[in-house]
């Protein structure tokens, strides 16, 4: 897996880590604070081939490019729902009644759309790694995930009752992994998502689609708020949903130590977690598909967005698989040999249970749950981390 | 990773056949959850099932769907410890390799013989739930095996289309997993600190009232209208500890309270299964 890789740290030094990140406030190796990301670049629209695309390159040389492709594709007639047959969908008669309904039922044509998961073929590829390795099928499965939680991601790719867009999304890691890839990925995945765009749709109805062959017309599969005006009058799904700025989710790291908790740990400090949790996260500025209206005009007023939990995976941290320290009363080259053979046998029993100040042990049993409550509230929380990256990433340039 | 080695079907998406006899006439509601809230369902575990393997466990839950007709089913085995193959590189602890496989007519949807992705996933939950449990330590140079079959998925197979809830049929499997790996390691007797279980709680939206969702433990997807959120919790009783929390929905971040509660049901479905499991191990003692 790609985050239990072997970390080449001794015991001692291990310990030292530990011990430094366990102080208050905590002293990272790299002289972060606890809530400070790795410096980025980032842009978008590098691949002219596809829908849409993103790099992001962080300055420990670990860099990523997504690209999105998107297919149309006829989706699967199941008996027994709404069934779509052709001479229903084409013949004029039936015809102008789908057209009745459209034009009556603008309002729900949100309740119309529907989508499946399958739509959305996600595949990561990771330099070092077989391409059916565990760790990355934990990966791309982590990120889809978010993507797919809340459903109302495959809505977007729904065309008519009888096609759909399917959507290819390919996560490269094209330098090896120095440090676990997961939130490096998802920023880029972000980025790419936001600036996909579909072709615009010419046709009405369940005909077969046709769309517009002029690319500048082609709307953003993520509308946003502030696009300009052109961009607006012919966003089609921005019309008819004006209120919704929902971004894609974004898959942040946490891990906590003792009682200290540390957003985008680098290799070395994931080699020392007692816990490490991937929390996705999105937020939508839109009143419609969240239950507490009263909560939202509260966070719109704070001038805040209002985030939503989608995913909680927990990460096996790699400091299970670190070697443990010898301490002095165990070491033969400290006189431990002396003693009498299971007099030494009883001084290592103890010294496997006890744990001796600076002398590492990889940790043992799993997080209390106020651990785990506070990893989550932490990232929550409003103006937090996950504010402070969706700040950053809106002052990406989208092309 | 194509399975090259088999002629398969052909990959086309088709839909099974629903055959139109006396009793799917009628379009099937589902009746609700006939269990409280706080009930999970009735379970069944053994220890020691496969003489071959040096650990093994069957655990089998009934399905509330249609009475009398049992649902999850899952063998799981344990080989080792045993020593690593000379070429493997040195390792201080012992290395846990999982594999979940579902049998190809578990699920309603034919699986194919390879590990598909969402089975790699899975094993990758069991293997971190289960190594906050092992006291890895104490075998050094070692590798231990843990293989799980699931022979029968947690679907109702009644209904007539795919209600597109193989994800939390995913997270029932994988709790299931969790509890049977922990009795086939102790069957095996490699050393843990706790006996480890798993369990799942989702918020739900029922059927006939929409004013709610609540929150219940061990749920079954088509028990109920929509599933909004659920969390799958392998928890440690005696420590008090989580060693995997697998969580998937869709909350508001404001509601902290929400999150709190469904992560403390969780837990308490894990206890319920703890005490089978306990039962379980207790009376292969005796």
């Amino acid at each position: 897996m790609a985050s239990s890789q072997h970390v080449l740290l001794s015991p001692a030094e291990l310990a030292y880590l530990h011990a430094s990140l366990s102080l208050t406030p905590p002293i990272r190796p790299d002289g972060r604070s606890p809530t400070q990301f790795r410096p980025l670049v980032a842009e978008t629209g590098i691949l002219p081939g596809t829908n849409g695309s993103a790099r992001i390159c962080f300055a420990d040389g670990t860099e990523a490019i997504v690209g999105v492709k998107a297919e149309v594709e006829r989706t699967a007639q199941r008996p027994g729902e709404e069934t779509v047959f052709l001479e229903e969908g084409g013949g004029g008669d039936g015809d102008g009644d789908d057209d009745d309904d459209e034009e009556g039922e603008t309002g729900a044509q949100g309740d119309r759309r529907k989508g499946e998961a399958s739509w959305v073929e996600m595949t990561v590829e990771i330099p070092g790694l077989r391409d059916d390795d565990s760790g990355t099928a934990f990966l791309s499965a982590m990120l889809s995930e978010a993507l797919l939680a809340d459903g109302e991601f495959v809505k977007r790719l729904w065309i008519n009752r009888r096609f759909h867009w399917k959507l290819y999304l390919d996560i490269i890691l094209i330098s090896p992994p120095l440090s676990y890839p997961l939130p490096l990925l998802s920023l880029t995945t972000h980025l790419a998502l936001l600036s996909t765009r579909l072709p615009r749709l010419k046709s009405e109805g369940d005909e077969d689609p046709f769309f517009d062959d002029d690319w500048a017309a082609a709307p953003y599969l993520f509308p946003r708020s502030s696009s300009s005006s052109a961009t607006a009058a012919t966003n089609t799904t921005a019309t008819k949903q004006p209120a919704t700025a929902t971004r894609p989710p974004i898959t942040l790291l946490v891990m906590a130590f003792g009682n200290n908790i540390i957003f985008d740990p680098s290799k070395e400090e994931l080699a020392v977690a007692d816990v490490a949790l991937a929390v996705s996260v999105t937020s939508s500025n839109s009143s419609s598909n969240s239950s507490g209206d009263g909560e939202n005009d509260e966070a719109a007023s704070a001038g805040g967005r209002s985030l939503r939990l989608l995913s909680i995976r927990t990460i096996d941290p790699p400091s299970r698989l670190t070697p443990p320290g010898v301490p002095n009363a165990a070491n033969a080259a400290y006189g431990a040999a002396a003693a009498l053979g299971t007099q030494k046998m009883l001084e290592a029993r103890t010294a496997e249970t006890e744990a001796v100040e600076g002398v590492w042990r990889a940790p043992r049993g799993g997080a209390k749950r106020m651990v785990l409550g506070a990893l989550v509230q932490k990232t929550l929380e409003r103006g937090g981390v996950v504010d402070e990256v969706l700040d950053a990433l809106e002052g990406v340039d989208l092309g | 990773m194509t399975d090259r080695r088999r002629i398969n079907g052909p990959a086309g998406a088709t839909i099974p056949p629903i055959f139109d006899d006396q009793e799917s006439q009628e379009p099937k509601y589902s009746k609700g959850r006939s269990r409280a809230p706080n009930a999970s369902r009735k379970m069944y575990l053994k220890t020691g099932v496969t003489p071959s393997a040096s650990g093994s466990a069957y655990l089998e839950i009934e399905t509330s769907a249609t009475p009398d007709v049992s649902g999850l089913k899952l063998s799981c085995s344990v080989h080792g410890p045993r020593s690593l193959p000379r070429s493997a590189p040195f390792s201080p602890h012992i290395v846990l390799s999982t594999h979940v496989k579902y049998a190809p007519f578990a699920t309603k949807q034919r699986r194919g013989y390879l590990r598909d992705p969402s089975e790699r996933d899975l094993s990758i939950h069991l293997e971190t739930a289960l190594r906050g449990a092992i006291i890895a330590d104490r075998w050094p140079k070692s590798g231990v095996d843990i293989i799980i079959s699931i022979i029968e998925g947690d679907q109702d197979r009644e209904a007539s289309k795919l209600q597109g809830d193989e994800v939390w049929d995913m997270m029932n499997a994988l709790s299931g997993c969790i509890t049977v790996a922990a009795a086939a390691l102790a069957d095996a007797g490699i050393d843990c600190v706790d006996t480890i279980a798993g369990g799942v709680a989702a918020l739900v939206q029922d059927a006939g009232d929409d004013s709610t969702p609540s929150i219940v433990i061990d749920p079954l997807p088509s028990d109920h209208e929509k599933v909004l959120a659920a969390c799958c919790i392998a928890y440690m009783p005696t420590r008090d500890e989580v060693t995997n929390l697998w969580f998937r929905g869709d909350l508001p971040a404001s509601d902290m309270d929400l999150y709190t509660t469904l992560v403390e049901k969780g837990i308490q479905a894990s206890k319920n299964a703890n005490r089978v499991l306990v039962n379980c191990l207790s009376e292969t003692l005796e």
